[in-house]
């Protein structure tokens, strides 16, 4: 099973002072600033996926996306063949993006371009998301007017895409997506294309399902077409129970959520393996910029608190973090000085408003307690780990956030890999595990 | 700690119902003076204080320049007072300023609050600012003194971005721009430049093309394109001069009856719109067909030259199925214009310069540092 990463420009830059916390005046992003697959050592994932909207209507500059069609994907994101053989970079529309539209912004024509410009290996069709999911009707039952309008526009820009694609040649492969409104349509959908001669389908619109639900799409999907048929997952969620998804021989599957709960979890911020199938989780532990944060900004402003004040609860949380990683603090004191900061976070900015609530507070130190005690980022060897020790815990701007990321997707790809057969195993990647 | 601050001043003749005057001391001093009063509600709601906040960034760039050995910082920072210092005139206009410090800061700092945070954790703490002060009556007074004082009009961009080629060793976020803005100047000033005092400056009020435009092109070219390559040759800036130079000449000469004499109001083409949209089609021609020389650019931008409508008519966006259709002047320069723009023209040059390839593309960009 080959786990893809859908990149959006997660890059870090390695040069990066924490201590004095920012980056050297001469930095130019992105040119300087290293990919996941650079700062590892190696690639923690077997492709990327990229998004048309990300690259068009997204993340990247006018200047990025110029660059990104002129010299394709592979030497945009330094994810050569040469560098990192067998490979794959797949890209889709980003139909998420456009999910309020009647119809997709994009043609299959620009979308073919698209792909033969930047010289992906893997493409989707562009689909049209459908919203509605109704787990009890059978066969094409069911289903708004306005679902089986998507439907259609689906399954016709499949059509379309496969007789556009013929112009790029062998290397490329195109991919059906499928969607539909229940596990029957999906099923339905997946039988046309395959008719049609697609010989790998991607399964969309699973983002927002629960476990149960996505099991049933691909029972029926798996019902309709045959064995060698292979299937991606698009925007997997549920990806950290990928193991219980086995059963369906899934070729691959795409999602970025190692990377995201590293900053946008509550509590789940830093993975590490416990065995078992399983994956254990750490929170990382808050220190905002005191002059940067907005919540603090708006505490300021109302005159709550002076900046000064947040400066130096700001500086005496991260010394005492250090010190405690280098054994030179207790574990009381240092939840001491991150608490007190942690309470700035949680004070209203209207003065009549009750303080901090007491029991979030507690809930925080006492997860906080578990970080410290098991200090977890010791017991990984990841390149990012051994660099910058206690940093890549402290939940604080992008370059730790993401670097927390990044360590996770090396936990995740070794999980990925370690569900495989043993004779499968990554022996680049089983270098780096703990 | 001590409970007084003693300085010698120069006072000048003001308004007689201010004291002003000024001295040197290092931030630690004024700190010990003055404190920073931020806008903030009380309890009951009362308005107190009037700072904004500190602003990371402007911070950060000030800190960059004071840790210079050669960092001079000439404008001074002004103190306000309403008591608790007294002012004995010593000769003419030289007086001793005394400022009681028991009971905390007494004066509060209306003007340079960003430069002296910046100083303040410095280690060479010896450094020293004019601090200029001002006794007023009372705390509205001072308020207004506030308000006066930081009620400056910022210097128009056009013009900071002409000045900027002159200065060495600028924060980093102008630093690009400074790239761009000399090579504008030099466009527009150079007799060798195709376009030679067409570009509309501050200093060049008559010119029809705005120099935003083209320094937007010069910086995503800088960056991420046809200048990136030619600036690592030694002759870069030349090399940069050159390319930009012919291939708005072979614009002007493919399209002249879009260019020459028309404004952006009758001609897209020199429009801002057209201006950074054709940038793309430089880096197409530049990347995909291989064009250096100006007859290199006029051969590409040849192919395309029946199917604009920088003048009249309408462009159809988008191929097939969702063909938007916008009549020439109602693109604006707006991101998503100039998206629509660019994107179509660059498809019209791939589309019609198929079979030509003048060198192998360069795609070989160069990364600046190499981390292992």
């Amino acid at each position: 099973m080959k786990f893809i990463y859908a990149d959006s420009l997660d890059f870090v830059d390695p040069r990066y002072d924490f201590l004095a916390d920012r980056s050297p005046t001469d930095r130019e992003p992105q040119w300087d600033d290293e990919y996941p697959h650079e700062i590892l050592g190696y690639a923690p994932y077997s492709g990327l996926l990229v998004s048309h909207a990300i690259v068009m209507r997204g993340k990247y500059t006018l200047p990025q996306a110029m660059r990104f069609r002129l010299v394709g994907a592979r030497e945009f994101l330094r994810f050569t063949e040469k560098k990192f053989p067998g490979t794959w970079v797949i890209g889709d529309s980003g139909a998420f993006s456009y999910h309020r539209d009647t119809e997709p912004p994009i043609s299959v024509e620009d979308m073919t371009e698209f792909y033969g410009e930047a010289g992906f290996t893997h493409g989707c069709s562009v689909d049209h998301v459908i919203f509605e999911f109704d787990e009890s009707v059978v066969g094409m039952a069911g289903g708004t007017e306005e679902s089986r309008r998507r439907f259609e526009i689906t399954i016709e820009n499949a059509r379309r895409f496969l007789a556009s694609t013929k112009s790029l040649g062998p290397g490329f492969t195109p991919m059906g997506v499928v969607q539909g409104w229940s596990p029957d349509s999906m099923g339905c959908a997946a039988q046309k294309l395959e008719a049609m001669g697609y010989t790998y389908l991607a399964l969309g619109g699973m983002a927002p399902l629960k476990s149960d639900a996505i099991h049933r799409c691909l029972d029926a999907i798996r019902g309709q077409i045959k064995p060698s048929t292979r299937i991606h997952v698009l925007g997997f969620a549920k990806a950290d129970n990928i193991f219980e998804f086995q059963r369906h021989n899934i070729t691959s599957f795409d999602t970025t959520s190692p990377l995201l709960r590293a900053f946008k979890d509550q509590k789940s911020n830093y993975y590490l393996p416990a065995g078992d199938e399983k994956l254990k989780y750490f929170t990382a532990i808050r220190i905002p910029q005191a002059l940067e944060n907005l919540t603090l900004g708006r505490l300021v402003k109302s005159g709550r608190i002076t900046q000064e004040e947040l400066l130096a609860l700001e500086r005496e949380a991260l010394d005492t973090l250090r010190r405690f990683d280098r054994g030179q603090a207790d574990i009381e004191g240092t939840l001491d000085a991150v608490t007190r900061y942690s309470e700035v976070l949680l004070m209203s900015p209207h003065a009549d408003d009750a303080s901090a609530s007491e029991k979030k507070l507690f809930d925080i130190r006492s997860r906080y307690r578990q970080t410290l005690e098991s200090k977890p980022w010791k017991d990984c060897r990841c390149a990012i780990c051994r660099e910058i020790s206690i940093e890549v815990i402290i939940f604080r701007s992008s370059n730790r956030n993401k670097r927390r990321g990044i360590h996770n997707l090396h936990v995740f790809y070794n999980h990925v890999k370690g569900l495989e057969k043993a004779d499968t195993y990554d022996e680049q990647a089983s270098l780096f595990c703990s | 700690m001590t409970n007084k601050l003693v300085f010698s001043a120069v006072r000048a003749a003001q308004s007689p119902q201010h004291v002003v005057f000024s001295f040197a001391a290092t931030a630690a001093e004024v700190f010990a003076m003055g404190r920073i009063e931020r806008a903030g509600r009380g309890d009951g709601g009362t308005l107190r204080g009037f700072q904004r906040p500190q602003i990371a960034s402007h911070i950060l760039e000030i800190r960059d320049y004071l840790e210079r050995e050669d960092a001079v910082l000439p404008n001074s920072v002004v103190l306000a007072f309403t008591d608790r210092v007294t002012v004995t005139q010593v000769k003419d206009s030289i007086v001793e300023v005394e400022v009681d410090v028991s009971d905390g800061p007494p004066g509060l700092i209306v003007d340079g609050q960003q430069r002296l945070s910046a100083l303040a954790p410095l280690t060479d703490k010896s450094f020293q600012v004019f601090v200029s002060g001002i006794i007023c009556q009372n705390e509205e007074e001072l308020r207004r003194q506030f308000i006066l004082i930081n009620n400056t009009r910022p210097l128009p961009k056009e013009l900071i971005y002409e000045l900027l080629p002159g200065i060495a060793s600028l924060p980093e976020r102008m630093s690009s721009r400074s790239m761009a803005s000399a090579l504008t100047q030099r466009l527009n000033f150079d007799r060798n430049s195709t376009l030679y005092r067409q570009i509309r400056l501050h200093t060049n009020p008559e010119g029809v093309i705005a120099s935003n435009a083209i320094q937007r092109v010069i910086m995503a070219s800088r960056s991420h394109g046809a200048l990136r390559v030619l600036a690592q040759s030694p002759d870069g800036d030349e090399r940069c001069f050159g390319l930009v130079s012919d291939f708005y000449g072979a614009i002007q000469e493919v399209f002249k009856k879009d260019w020459v004499g028309l404004s952006p109001k009758t001609s897209r083409l020199v429009h801002s719109v057209g201006i950074i949209s054709m940038g793309r089609v430089m880096e197409v021609a530049f990347h995909v067909c291989g064009a250096r020389t100006f007859a290199d650019f006029r051969e590409v931008l040849k192919n395309i030259s029946g199917q604009t409508h920088w003048t009249q008519g309408v462009w159809s966006f988008g191929n097939s199925d969702n063909v938007r259709k916008r009549a020439w002047n109602e693109l604006q320069s707006v991101h998503p214009d100039i998206q629509l723009l660019s994107d179509h023209l660059d498809r019209l040059v791939r589309q019609t310069n198929r079979d030509r390839v003048l060198q192998e593309p360069t795609v070989d960009l160069v990364r600046k540092t190499a981390t292992g």
